[in-house]
């Protein structure tokens, strides 16, 4: 009977072990997969929602200027981070390679500048809250007052 | 051969002042967003038994954001040029100067690329963008005019669509880039669109009048041509698969010949085995009218097949096999391997 407690005791340790790894195997995979981004502006001029369609024609350089015809200025991390490279799958549909080839020709075309570049979630919302017309992307929700979450097709992260 | 020390002189001089002139804007402009960027290649071609390096042109680029609305762009050029005393001259290709006149609609002054087809308006001298190492066969012919200094209407992006348009009034093949020759105007209108992500569908007019004693590529014309240019253009940049294709009518009018109508056009295709290595064909074809003085009358029938490895986005490799033939002189065979940047 001993024996069997021991055994039993044992076994159910083992499973906890197990099972808590793979959950926790489970929550890396899924980390590395995908990020979520949050699109954030200067409150002045950006709507406080947009299409991803319309999101997407922004990161182009289609679209540049609000509707009150303020230039936007856009802000993304560099390619070269995390939430950079989900940056150019998700929105861009491109490597980061593409993406940064994308914009020295359309600079070269004469067509659109090129978006500022960042290191740092900081650094990249201190340009947005102090630039009005400005749009970001970042890896998390921020809670400032001088930015602006934008909704994009109605969810404060995609 | 021998370099006259005072026309290198004069050569230094002129090249040291366009730097001092880059650098002055942009020391003025240190306020505003300047950029400066720079590109050029260097290769290997095969032909005719023998093997012989070379270097491009270099490609000084710069744009500068000068105020909400307007900006600058200037693209100039240090080339190999036979015909200059020191075998290299300095050019001007691109001083544009853009007002944003609402949204998505622009008016430019100064010389531009004409905007008469996708290749011109698109890559212009970088050839880190082309898709091949040489621009098509009908730019090296002369069928289209490269550049215009003149005035534009220019628009991109509009509704659903993604239409975009160019209006422009030039001063005309055989002008100086500071002058006219003559009274007369060249007119450009083109329209494009983009119905579906990266595909994108153009067409284009081009009108001017040469006057009889303009000078075109180191040649007088004996008479006055009215010309007429029809383009058309297809282009695709796709995930797996690159097409792109063009086509021009020419139709020059003189009182001798009346119309001549020459067609010029190119395919190019590539497929991405991955996003690094990509191999591709062009099929070039100019079939010019029996009648035609203004154009070089000698038909033209080129293929190529090539390989592009892109090492990133500022360092492009590429192979190739060419084989050009002409109505008039022998064909021509050659193996060629370039190694285009950006910096």
């Amino acid at each position: 009977m001993k024996n069997y407690e021991v055994i039993k005791m044992k076994l159910s340790i083992y499973i906890r072990i197990i099972f808590s790894s793979l959950l926790f195997m489970s929550g890396m995979v899924v980390h590395a997969q995908t990020i979520p981004l949050t699109v954030i502006s200067h409150p002045a001029d950006a709507p406080a929602d947009l299409k991803q369609s319309e999101l997407k024609s922004i990161l182009l350089g289609e679209k540049q200027r609000w509707k009150n015809g303020k230039k936007i200025e856009v802000a993304l991390l560099k390619t070269s981070t995390a939430a950079g490279k989900e940056v150019c799958t998700k929105v861009y549909d491109m490597s980061a390679d593409e993406v940064k080839k994308y914009w020295l020709a359309m600079v070269f075309q004469g067509k659109a500048e090129a978006p500022s570049f960042f290191n740092t979630v900081g650094e990249l919302q201190a340009f947005v809250s102090e630039n009005p017309g400005a749009i970001g992307i970042v890896d998390q929700i921020p809670n400032s007052p001088g930015i602006q979450v934008v909704m994009v097709d109605g969810k404060k992260t995609f | 051969m021998h370099l006259n020390s005072s026309v290198f002189s004069k050569f230094l001089l002129r090249s040291l002042g366009v730097a001092v002139f880059y650098l002055c804007i942009s020391v003025c402009m240190n306020a505003q967003s300047t950029l400066i960027k720079g590109f050029i290649d260097a290769g290997i071609t095969y032909e005719k038994d023998k093997v012989a390096f070379n270097f491009g042109e270099q490609d000084l680029f710069i744009t500068s954001k000068l105020s909400d609305r307007f900006s600058f762009l200037g693209e100039t050029v240090f080339k190999f040029d036979s015909h200059s005393e020191t075998n290299f001259s300095v050019s001007i290709e691109r001083v544009v100067l853009k007002y944003n006149i609402n949204g998505n609609h622009n008016l430019l002054i100064g010389k531009h690329h004409t905007p008469l087809n996708y290749w011109n308006d698109t890559y212009h001298h970088g050839r880190l963008f082309f898709p091949t190492i040489d621009r098509p066969l009908l730019f090296s012919a002369g069928i289209v005019p490269l550049h215009t200094t003149g005035i534009s209407l220019q628009g991109h992006d509009l509704g659903k669509l993604k239409w975009g348009y160019d209006l422009m009034i030039g001063n005309g093949l055989g002008s100086a880039d500071v002058s006219d020759n003559d009274n007369h105007k060249s007119y450009t209108a083109a329209i494009h669109c983009k119905p579906v992500d990266r595909l994108r569908i153009g067409a284009s007019y081009y009108y001017d009048v040469i006057s009889a004693g303009a000078e075109i590529h180191q040649e007088v014309v004996p008479q006055q041509v009215n010309q007429q240019l029809y383009t058309g253009s297809v282009s695709y940049f796709g995930k797996k698969i690159e097409v792109l294709a063009e086509a021009t009518t020419g139709v020059n009018q003189t009182d001798s010949t009346g119309n001549a109508q020459t067609l010029a056009m190119y395919v190019y295709g590539g497929y991405k085995l991955s996003e690094k290595w990509i191999p591709y064909f062009r099929f070039d074809k100019i079939n010019y009218d029996e009648e035609e003085l203004f154009y070089n009358n000698n038909d033209a029938t080129a293929y190529l097949l090539g390989l592009r490895y892109q090492v990133n986005y500022l360092v492009v490799l590429k192979l190739e096999y060419q084989h050009e033939e002409h109505e008039v002189g022998d064909d021509n065979d050659r193996v060629k391997f370039q190694a285009a940047i950006g910096f």
